[in-house]
């Protein structure tokens, strides 16, 4: 039960480390855990890699020039 | 020698003082959140998975942020202002679309019942070699099945990189649900890829 609790706790660091949540310090005692914990680092590489995964395969897509014409006519037309 | 002034040519009002304030406005339209526009394009994108709603969503967002731009503060956070302005319009355009009554959300009925130490019980670990095969639109297609309220959060944070508190402040709810959503939508996502990937061959032996 104590090990379930532990491990809780150090995926939650991790999630809220790779979100950019963690605080300085925080961070450093994350990073010393996992350095000296290879089943940690494990856990970590893995959900790393699938956050890099999903930010690298999602389809980015940009406005047309046709659109931002649009808007910037309105804007120019519009009643004031 | 100066022209005399006729108060009843428009043009005349152009050089009064309101039209600095315009040509202010139109600075920071043109500076701040012109910018931002590829990135509210995509978020649109990927909410309503149609390019033309996609383009009427930005246009409205941008018409709304021209309107109510004296409730900008210059130089602050255009980015998550824009982003709000547009989640408010697609729950608008979606509500009208589904003609459906507001619904109770359970997501957080479930969180209200989980307690703090039961939220990362359920974390699911996806091996890299399960995913790596995959091409961007398996990610796409299992993003956009999601329900709406976790892929909101999947884009805002995993995609645009906003911070818990600007998701909060964006989609109106929670920091602590914020995280309990993420959570349970990286969750919903690992659980999509894993069966896209069981029908490409791929398996995680662990199971």
């Amino acid at each position: 039960m104590a090990n379930k609790t532990a491990n809780d706790s150090f995926l939650e660091r991790v999630i809220m480390y790779l979100d950019g949540e963690l605080t300085k310090q925080e961070e450093r005692e994350l990073l010393l855990e996992i350095k000296e914990t290879p089943e940690y680092l494990e856990k970590f590489k893995i959900e790393k890699s699938f956050r890099e995964f999903i930010r690298s395969k999602i389809t980015r897509r940009s406005v047309s020039q046709n659109l931002i014409q649009n808007i910037k006519d309105q804007i120019r037309t519009r009643p004031s | 020698m100066l022209n005399p002034v006729n108060p009843l040519n428009p043009s005349h009002f152009i050089n009064f003082a309101p039209v600095e304030k315009e040509r202010n406005n139109d600075q920071i339209f043109e500076e701040e959140f012109l910018p931002q526009i590829d990135a509210l394009y995509n978020f649109a994108f990927h909410l309503t998975y149609d390019e033309d709603d996609a383009n009427d969503l930005v246009q409205e967002t941008y018409l709304k942020a021209y309107r109510f731009i004296d409730k900008y503060n210059e130089g602050t956070n255009a980015k998550a202002w824009l982003f709000k302005i547009l989640k408010n319009a697609f729950i608008n355009q979606y509500r009208k679309k589904s003609k459906q009554p507001t619904k109770v959300d359970y997501e957080e009925i479930v969180s209200y019942h989980d307690g703090e130490d039961s939220k990362y019980a359920g974390y699911l670990d996806m091996r890299e070699e399960i995913f790596q095969g995959m091409m961007g639109d398996e990610v796409t297609n299992a993003i956009n099945a999601l329900p709406v309220d976790f892929k909101t959060v999947i884009l805002l944070c995993d995609i645009e990189g906003f911070t818990y508190e600007e998701i909060a402040k964006i989609t109106d709810i929670p920091i602590g649900t914020v995280r309990s959503r993420l959570h349970r939508a990286r969750n919903m996502l690992k659980e999509k890829l894993r069966t896209y990937a069981a029908k490409f061959g791929y398996k995680d032996k662990r199971k």
